[in-house]
């Protein structure tokens, strides 16, 4: 049982990373190497706006949301003036590229916030733990895994069921005829790409608490969310939330069992995917 | 001209390098050692890229795996038969490959095979990091510079710069190997499957067959690389094998060009440079290097070799048309 709750918290926090990953790889075709780095810059902005010690849970969503913006907003630009001129390159090319970017943001959050560690800690209200049935349970834990629910059940929403998704939808499939039938295709790239960018910047902020912030975060969280979007099918929210979850929960196991090493049943995990389903659990879907 | 102007440069490079021990202070000496071996392990990468066609991620695993087998077997005492144990590391090198791609290949390409391959490296990075045996997190520190004979001869590597001139000996040969590998009857078939990998199975090439062999060379490559790195860097830990080793190649040979064979050469060295040059500044240097790697990318899609080649064409057909220009004159007159 505390297996799970480790398990799905860790699921969730991968794929608060992942959701935007896999959201710019469905319209763009493109590995974002960055995303780790934009996560990490909203990581760094949610912590310069609370402090090392949030007030509430509040004022650390408040804090989420606008690094989520500046984030999106950085997002534009950087698709504005590189994403979209490599879009049609080799995809070598397009990981080099974004990889580039990524040392670019690197440097700048070195620049800016300098090498020491910093570390925030839960804000009151979700900094003890609950009982569930006879068992403690951290609520920071919860609060993840709400947040996790919260943002997958929004982004199904909009792609599935909103006009906004159905649009971008029409881009990702076939961006000549969705132009032919007038639709504003830059602009639905732009908020696609800008979208995915505030989920990163959102992520961060997120789960800023419990964490030590470091130049090199965006490199762990980077790895383990292309991990899942690979399993869950490129481009495939659905996909990409259930590998999530999956990945939590072998890890949690990894914990119970195999203490002495701890992170090593993920990548068994994550290779016996790729072997049996190359494709992904539910296959490759443009969104 | 664009072939005497390459090996002349080729020559002076070399012979820069030969030199270097003999003005440089020891800090430079040790960059131009490393860049040499991790230049060897790009190449060993283009291998499989530039010319099978296929990118993997995690070819710092396979560095790694050389370096450890080197260090284990130098603490192990067997100093005395340092060529043997380069072979033996070069050999399990490639015989891990060569156990990968046999499972990865029939499977997957493209991203999928980057992230599987990225994966594994990782996966035995972490799993390197928990064996006391080795050293866990901390490695294995104080690898010996062997002394060792062959045949009559006693080659002493532990004192001065012996072992960078037996690093530049035997880069040289790695380099050479692997150029006769990309230039010959091999080399040219892995280009034609690169191109198009119907036609090739079409004309009777055993596709599957020809991109397992060249991933297993390009594995045991980047071992023999590693084997090479252990005792010049004195030192070996699991972070010898994490995800920027295993994306230096490729920044290297995007950097310099994929097409050309020389591109992972000149991108490892240009690469060290712009390091060396910015080392005192944090964040900026990051910042440079990624903006380099940016203007590269986005303007001169053939890296810096396509660009070099562009640029002596373009130069000797000015020079043609100098010498060709007199010629129509006197024709008119």
């Amino acid at each position: 049982m505390f297996t799970l709750v480790n398990g799905l918290t860790t699921g969730m926090a991968v794929f608060l990373v992942a959701a935007g990953l896999t959201l710019v790889f469905g319209i763009m075709r493109i590995l974002n190497f960055a995303h780790g780095a934009f996560f990490m810059i909203g990581a760094y902005v949610a912590s310069t706006l609370v402090g090392s010690a949030p007030r509430s849970v509040l004022a650390l969503i408040a804090a989420a949301v606008v690094a989520a913006l500046v984030v999106g907003v950085l997002g534009i630009v950087v698709q504005r003036f590189v994403l979209r001129r490599i879009q049609h390159v080799d995809e070598h090319y397009m990981l080099i590229a974004t990889f580039a970017v990524m040392l670019v943001c690197v440097g700048f959050v070195k620049l800016i916030w300098g090498l020491e560690f910093l570390s925030v800690d839960p804000p009151p209200g979700i900094d003890t733990g609950v009982d569930i049935f006879g068992l403690f349970v951290p609520s920071f834990s919860l609060f993840i895994i709400g947040s996790g629910v919260v943002v997958f059940l929004v982004l199904d929403f909009v792609i599935h069921r909103a006009w906004t998704g159905k649009m971008i939808t029409a881009i990702a499939r076939d961006g000549w005829m969705a132009e032919l039938l007038g639709i504003n295709v830059p602009a639905g790239i732009m908020a696609a790409v800008g979208g995915s960018f505030a989920l990163a910047g959102l992520a961060g902020g997120l789960l800023l608490p419990n964490q030590t912030l470091s130049p090199a975060l965006g490199d762990t969280f980077l790895l383990l969310a292309f991990i899942t979007v690979v399993i869950g099918g490129l481009g495939n929210v659905r996909g990409a939330f259930i590998a999530a979850i999956l990945l939590g929960l072998i890890d949690g196991l990894n914990t119970m069992f195999l203490p002495a090493y701890p992170g090593v049943a993920i990548y068994v995990g994550m290779v016996a995917f790729l072997l049996m389903w190359p494709n992904g659990i539910l296959g490759e879907s443009r969104l | 001209m664009n072939r005497t102007l390459s090996g002349l440069l080729l020559g002076l490079v070399g012979a820069v390098l030969i030199l270097l021990p003999l003005w440089a202070n020891s800090g430079l000496v040790f960059l131009a050692g490393t860049t040499m071996v991790v230049g060897v392990f790009a190449l060993s990468w283009n291998l499989l890229f530039g010319y099978a066609g296929l990118a993997s991620f995690g070819s710092g695993g396979l560095f790694s795996i050389g370096a450890y087998t080197m260090a284990v077997m130098l603490r192990g005492g067997f100093e005395g038969q340092f060529l043997l144990l380069i072979a033996l590391s070069t050999l399990v090198g490639g015989a891990v490959a060569f156990a990968i791609g046999f499972v990865a290949l029939r499977r997957s390409t493209g991203i999928f095979l980057a992230i599987l391959t990225l994966a594994l490296a990782e996966l035995l990075r972490i799993t390197l990091a928990k064996i006391h045996w080795l050293g866990a997190e901390d490695g294995i520190p104080s690898i010996v510079r062997p002394n060792f004979s062959v045949g009559l001869a006693t080659v002493d590597l532990s004192s001065g710069n012996h072992y960078y001139w037996f690093m530049c000996f035997a880069c040289a040969l790695l380099v050479g190997l692997c150029w006769w590998i990309a230039h010959g009857r091999f080399g040219r078939t892995l280009r034609t499957i690169r191109l198009d990998i119907e036609r090739a199975a079409f004309m009777g090439v055993d596709t599957h067959r020809y991109r397992l062999v060249a991933f297993t060379i390009s594995g045991a490559i980047a071992a023999c690389a590693g084997a090479l790195f252990a005792p010049w860097a004195q030192i070996v830990t699991p972070d010898i094998g994490n995800m920027m080793r295993s994306t230096q190649p490729i920044l290297f040979t995007l950097l310099g060009g994929a097409s050309s064979f020389w591109g992972p050469m000149i991108g490892a060295f240009l690469f060290s440079a712009i390091e060396f040059s910015t080392r005192t500044l944090v964040g900026i240097q990051e910042i440079i290097t990624g903006a380099i790697l940016l203007g590269v990318v986005l303007l001169f899609p053939t890296g810096v070799a396509g660009a070099w080649n562009a640029l002596v064409a373009r130069l000797t057909r000015r020079e043609e048309a100098k010498i060709a220009a007199p010629a129509l004159q006197t024709v008119k007159e």
